[in-house]
């Protein structure tokens, strides 16, 4: 897995972000505060035009690279932390990437950032499944497949950490933003990276 | 300094806060960095830039390190990404700040604008909420940290007597010194308040405390050290050394005797309001009044001790009403609407720029309070043989004990038991406030300005003190104990002899007469002066005739009053000194303008002659006494020869007015109290029978310092130099053409009077208890030819 597949993967995602930004927005606004997709894209945006600017010549400096993007541009929560998981990943990234490695570095810069546990209905709960069927030996199909399952299942979970916080019991009932947008991060990863890419 | 980084979502909101914080610290610098917002983005887009952070943190940093305070959720993980961005040695100086953010940054501004560093910035701002939650009482589900409740540690209550309560320097002060008893757990409440437990050891939430002069302040310490710690933040909460050191004095004499007892403490009941609500706007003005009449009456039994001052404790009661209906019209019980109203009109007078206007705030509290306890039906302060630390000490004897106390509010040394009190020591207090007046006029040996350390003085530990000499000891070994002893019996001695002589003259070894009068400010003070043999009435304050009333008193009640006063001191001159009044002592009819500085304003003579038909009222009743008694008048505050000729000139109208021509043994004279009337007295002494010099203010106004000042006692004190210089002065002038007299605190004290019959003073007039202990000491005197 090299710097051109992490970066068809990364363009990938902001693609994603860019197409479900309203549907996130959404979501963001049932349960927080209504930027979620916004803001994702925002950042996304960004690294798109920072990777085509100077194009990064390793996959560690192409994670730091998104990574600092992300904590300067996204503006909500999830800079810092999609910018941390990108900069955990950057630091556990030698020549070639190992995803399953670089994802769980990344999911516990994220745990350590946020203070989660999954069950906080946050992006720790589509994360954490698919990191483990990586750690498995899954497929990155079947990791994203469970980062859809763990995703679907925070609707019934209150949630603990973030704005949704603040609704307590109301947040109930509601897809998590953050979990949302971590299952595309992965839905792009099984779309450029799947398959023995 | 310790530099400040505001993180938020939204740039406005960054800009006020800190805009709102700087208010507080007016100009000093600041290191404050703002993160917030989207740095390429307009203003209103909200979001925090880790990137952002870093360079603000940098930017704010001066070597001292940074404090971030932020507002929340991506703000709060945006800082921790931030921090991991910095380089190690950065990093170690920057403090996150879990501080709620306009709270927190306000006190963590106050704190590292005055040189704090970061932790305790930090520690500053955390406590920022503590000032709402005092308030408002903690939040249903606060998970703020509580301090532990159940405690297992000493305890002690002391009384706070700084004049601004315990704030900005008296409070650092005692967090400075809670801090360096890193052992012990130290915390405070205000009994009288009712607040929560606050560490001694935060500036804040000492200041959230409230603790105004006056209140109760609960301490309790546990851990290694406690009892020291106990001890030294007692000590402060009282009064700290820089603020009773400031007269470099010690401990002063201010009322004379020797006494030997065991040590026994002021001890009060805190008030804690009840929670009753109101019963109705008509039943609570009825509870109020109710405890207004019994306060007036309770002063009203005091008042005789020194009408002055509890004059005007009579006219803040009425100053203080109409607030308190007013709240009460709001739906405040009485108490709380009571407790609201003296609490405002203190911070009004606290907040004045003149000292002596703001040193009636304490007034205003000691009276206020004494209402507040006929309302609640709490018990008046009592003497106790508690000790404050707690300690198992043997009980004092029932009688006879020395009162240890940080300072008296005039009401409680009217009240002091001879029979119970044997001698007072104070930790701060001046021989020339209020509170040493009244101790002398009840007869009580008192050294006053002993430091904050005597308040720890176990109950029952014997003190042995020389109010004469300025002295004490504490648990005097035998030699020490044995000599306060033989002081004790000389005084006892002398003050036998002089009872017993009372009634004769007062002459000295080498056959000088001095005539030795009483002050006098009521009847029953004129009564006072013939049982102890004054002489004469050397000065009769008339203003007790004039206060608390909405109108000047008529021609034939004064004459009614000088005629009984007259006739208590059966045939002996009577001196009636014109209305006394100014900004300081004001009377309601007599409207005397604002003054920045009231004992350098409109008062004594000034005002009358500016008021002058309630003047020829007064002229005219004491012209009409002097036909039946021998009487002098005399006039206060004379500045110039001119003044002395305008008020006699009034004199003669009112001779006139009267129609029967001038009474023979009327005799007219002037308070020579006005340095500059001191260094003239030569061009008054023609227009004058007789000079009375009023040592008090003469002392003041020569030396420029103001009585009432305990940091300025050393001056105030004693027979200065410079004004024994005047009174010779006023005595070579007056040569043998016209006496001279002293009507001052000096005229009573016996290491000056020797100092006053050589300068040619020959006429003395004190409080009339005193004066047989002054004849005694006058016939001691062998004056210098």
């Amino acid at each position: 897995m090299d710097t051109a597949a992490l970066t068809a993967w990364i363009r990938e995602f902001a693609r994603l972000i860019a197409q479900e930004k309203q549907r996130l927005t959404e979501l963001d606004s049932a349960i927080g505060d209504g930027d979620h997709g916004v803001n994702m894209d925002r950042g996304l945006t960004a690294v798109v035009s920072a990777l085509e600017a100077e194009p990064p010549d390793s996959p560690s400096a192409l994670l730091k690279k998104v990574g600092m993007t992300l904590i300067s541009k996204v503006g909500g929560a999830s800079g810092p932390l999609y910018g941390t998981a990108f900069l955990r990943m950057a630091a556990a990234a030698g020549d070639s990437v190992e995803l399953g490695k670089v994802l769980r570095a990344g999911l516990d810069g994220v745990t350590a950032r946020g203070k989660a546990e999954p069950g906080d209905k946050t992006m720790v709960d589509a994360l954490t499944p698919a990191v483990a069927v990586l750690e498995g030996g899954g497929s990155i199909e079947d990791a994203a497949r469970a980062a859809d399952e763990g995703r679907d299942a925070t609707i019934p979970m209150v949630a603990r950490k973030g704005r949704a916080s603040y609704l307590g019991e109301r947040s109930a009932g509601h897809l998590d933003p953050g979990a949302t947008s971590a299952a595309l991060l992965l839905r792009a990863a099984a779309t450029t990276l799947g398959d023995g890419a | 300094m310790v530099g400040l980084v505001v993180v938020s979502h939204s740039r406005p909101l960054a800009r006020a806060a800190v805009a709102l914080a700087a208010e507080m610290t007016k100009g000093r610098p600041l290191a404050v960095e703002i993160a917030a917002g989207l740095d390429d983005l307009d203003e209103q887009t909200y979001g925090t830039d880790a990137l952002a952070i870093t360079e603000a943190i940098t930017a704010a940093d001066s070597g001292d390190g940074v404090v971030v305070l932020m507002d929340l959720g991506s703000a709060v993980l945006s800082a921790e990404t931030a921090l991991e961005l910095l380089d190690d040695e950065v990093r170690e100086k920057v403090v996150l700040c879990p501080a709620p953010l306009v709270e927190g940054l306000i006190a963590a501004t106050v704190a590292a604008a005055s040189g704090a560093g970061r932790d305790e910035v930090a520690a500053e701002a955390m406590a920022g909420l503590a000032g709402k939650e005092s308030q408002l009482g903690p939040a249903p589900s606060s998970a703020s940290p509580s301090l532990p409740q159940e405690h297992d540690g000493l305890s002690a209550t002391v009384t706070v007597s700084h004049p601004h309560g315990l704030h900005a320097r008296p409070a650092a002060r005692l967090v400075a010194e809670a801090r360096s008893f890193d052992g012990a757990l130290v915390q405070l409440r205000n009994a009288t308040t009712g607040s929560g437990w606050v560490p001694a050891t935060s500036l804040s939430r000492v200041a959230t405390l409230g603790a105004l002069q006056g209140h109760d302040v609960e301490i309790r310490a546990s851990g290694v050290r406690a009892r020291e710690a106990l001890g030294r933040v007692a000590a402060l909460v009282v009064a700290d050394e820089a603020s009773l050191s400031t007269g470099a004095v010690g401990p002063t004499a201010a009322s004379p005797g020797v006494a030997v007892g065991p040590a026994v403490h002021l001890r009060e009941t805190p008030i804690n309001l009840p929670d009753h609500p109101s019963l109705g706007p008509e039943p609570e003005r009825q509870r109020l009044t109710q405890a207004l009449d019994e306060t007036r009456r309770a002063i009203a039994q005091i008042r005789s001790a020194e009408p002055g001052i509890f004059d005007a404790h009579l006219l803040l009661l009425d100053d203080l009403v109409p607030a308190a209906d007013s709240l009460i019209a709001q739906g405040l019980p009485a108490p709380r609407a009571w407790q609201t109203a003296t609490t405002d009109l203190a911070a009004d007078f606290d907040s004045l720029t003149d000292p002596y206007q703001r040193a009636r705030a304490a007034d205003v509290r000691a009276v206020g309070d004494q209402v507040l306890r006929a309302l609640i039906g709490a018990p008046a302060p009592a003497v106790t043989t508690d000790a404050p630390t707690g300690d198992d000490a043997p009980p004092a004897a029932a009688g006879g004990g020395v009162l240890i106390a940080a300072d008296l509010t005039p009401a409680r040394a009217a009240l002091l038991d001879p029979s119970r009190v044997a001698g007072v020591l104070l930790a701060a207090g001046s021989p020339t406030s209020h509170a040493a007046i009244l101790i002398r006029t009840r007869g009580l040996p008192a050294v006053v300005g002993a430091g904050p350390d005597v308040l720890d003085i176990p109950a029952g530990t014997e003190i042995a003190l020389d109010g004469t000499a300025g002295e004490f000891a504490v648990a005097p070994p035998p030699p020490v104990l044995a000599s306060f002893r033989e002081r004790a019996s000389h005084e006892a001695a002398l003050r036998t002899a002089a009872r017993s002589h009372a009634s004769e003259p007062a002459v000295t070894v080498d056959g000088v007469t001095v005539a030795v009068g009483a002050n006098i400010g009521d009847v029953g003070d004129a009564r006072a002066a013939a049982a102890n043999g004054a002489d004469l009435a050397g000065l009769v304050r008339t203003e007790f005739l004039f206060q608390d009333r909405a109108t000047a008193p008529g021609v034939d009640e004064q004459v009614a009053v000088y005629r009984r006063i007259a006739e208590a001191l059966g045939g002996r001159r009577v001196t009636l000194r014109t209305l006394d009044a100014g900004s300081d002592k004001p009377v309601p009819y007599l409207p005397a303008p604002a003054e920045a500085n009231p004992f350098l304003g409109v008062r004594g003579l000034r005002l009358s002659l500016l008021h002058p038909d309630v003047f020829a009222d007064q002229l005219l009743a004491v012209v009409r006494v002097a036909r039946e008694a021998p009487v002098s008048l005399m006039f206060p505050m004379v500045t110039t020869v001119d003044e002395l000729r305008r008020a006699r000139l009034l004199l003669d109208e009112a001779v006139a007015r009267d129609g029967a021509g001038r009474p023979p043994d009327l005799r007219v004279g002037m308070m020579v109290e006005v340095p500059a009337a001191a260094l003239r007295a030569a061009d008054f002494v023609p227009y004058a029978d007789f000079l009375s010099v009023g040592t008090n203010d003469l002392t003041q106004y020569t030396l420029a310092a103001e009585r009432g000042n305990a940091a300025l006692a050393s001056l105030a004190s004693g027979l200065d130099p410079a004004v024994e210089r005047l009174v010779g002065e006023v005595c070579r002038a007056a040569g043998d053409r016209v006496p001279v007299a002293v009507c001052g605190e000096l005229a009573a004290d016996e290491r000056a009077v020797p100092r006053l019959l050589a300068a040619g003073v020959r006429q003395l007039s004190v409080a009339p208890a005193l004066v047989p202990l002054v004849k005694q000491t006058v016939r001691c005197v062998e004056v210098p030819r």
